[in-house]
């Protein structure tokens, strides 16, 4: 996978998917929307490098994003300020279209 | 007891986890496969709990006194860190005592403050910093701050007004991070070299701010 789905400046929505065995997609930021603030590199996702699949030619390679939610939107009764932020790198798989 | 003070007895930690029996299993498993000695292993950690932040203090010292490693630090981390002789990659070809090679300098401005945290394990950009302190990889640290990033920073003593942005960066991927705190007031004639001083482990974690009366080595009384 060479085409990234999305841009900088996307509004992005982490799915609620399900996750049996490893993912490095916490539970908080599920269902939460934010904006992607940076491109990371394709690598292999962390769903098949924990089962020793590590390389481009054994694992699912895919696009990392920079999110970047606003802790108000992440949280319930969040007590900081309105601008706080929280940034997550998510794999592309974990993203929708918010 | 054979001492004078009073403390309950020493132990071997009261919690084995089951990552800690997982290596113990692994390491003697490779050590009787002969992969690597007994002593292979001891001297590389040796070597990987020698590194201690000083890289990271000279990257931002260099940083405040050069804009054009500054703009170079910023834009890739990696290679700008070879400029004062630290080496991602070196010695395992995939960035140990890393686990990855993505390195980001976080800038602080008087807008926005940069902290760090894996709330996944215990990620922490070793090469530039050196081991992470014990409570950075606590629960208590990664649970709560990314959710009450203000009161956790209170607690080391921190504070903002509601118009500076806390940005909390979580390490929960390959990339690394590392916070370049601003230069304080009062330096301004100061060399590289004394600057270095000052920016402490803490300040490159963001969970302090740079202090010209205060180095890691002579804390104010």
């Amino acid at each position: 996978m060479s085409e990234r789905r999305f841009s900088i400046g996307d509004r992005v929505t982490v799915r609620d998917a399900t996750s049996l065995f490893h993912t490095r997609t916490q539970a908080f930021t599920r269902g939460k929307t934010g904006v992607v603030v940076e491109d990371r590199p394709p690598w292999v996702i962390p769903e098949d490098e924990a089962w020793g699949r590590d390389t481009e030619e054994t694992g699912r390679v895919e696009p990392f994003y920079v999110v970047r939610y606003r802790q108000r939107d992440q949280w319930p009764g969040y007590t900081g300020a309105d601008g706080d932020t929280l940034e997550t790198e998510v794999s592309e798989r974990w993203l929708e279209p918010a | 007891m054979s001492h004078d003070h009073d403390h309950d007895a020493i132990t071997e930690g009261e919690q084995i986890s089951e990552f800690d029996v997982l290596e113990t299993a692994v390491r003697e498993l490779a050590i009787e496969k002969g992969l690597f000695s007994a002593d292979d292993h001891r001297r590389f950690l040796e070597w990987a709990q020698s590194i201690g932040p000083t890289g990271g203090s000279k990257l931002v010292a260099k940083a405040w006194v050069d804009p054009d490693f500054k703009a170079r630090l910023l834009e890739n981390g990696v290679e700008a860190c070879k400029e004062v002789g630290i080496d991602w990659r070196d010695p395992t070809g995939t960035g140990t005592p890393s686990d990855y090679t993505y390195f980001y300098v976080l800038e602080n401005t008087p807008q926005i403050h940069n902290v760090i945290v894996c709330t996944l394990c215990s990620c922490y950009p070793r090469p530039v910093l050196g081991m992470s302190p014990e409570w950075y990889r606590t629960p208590n640290y990664r649970r709560r701050l990314v959710r009450w990033p203000r009161e956790v920073l209170a607690e080391f003593g921190l504070a903002f007004p509601d118009d500076v942005e806390i940005r909390v960066h979580d390490s929960n991927q390959k990339s690394r991070f590392m916070v370049m705190p601003m230069r304080p007031e009062g330096t301004e004639d100061w060399s590289e070299e004394q600057l270095a001083a000052i920016v402490t482990r803490d300040t490159m974690i963001g969970v302090a701010l740079p202090d010209p009366q205060w180095t890691a080595a002579h804390a104010p009384a």
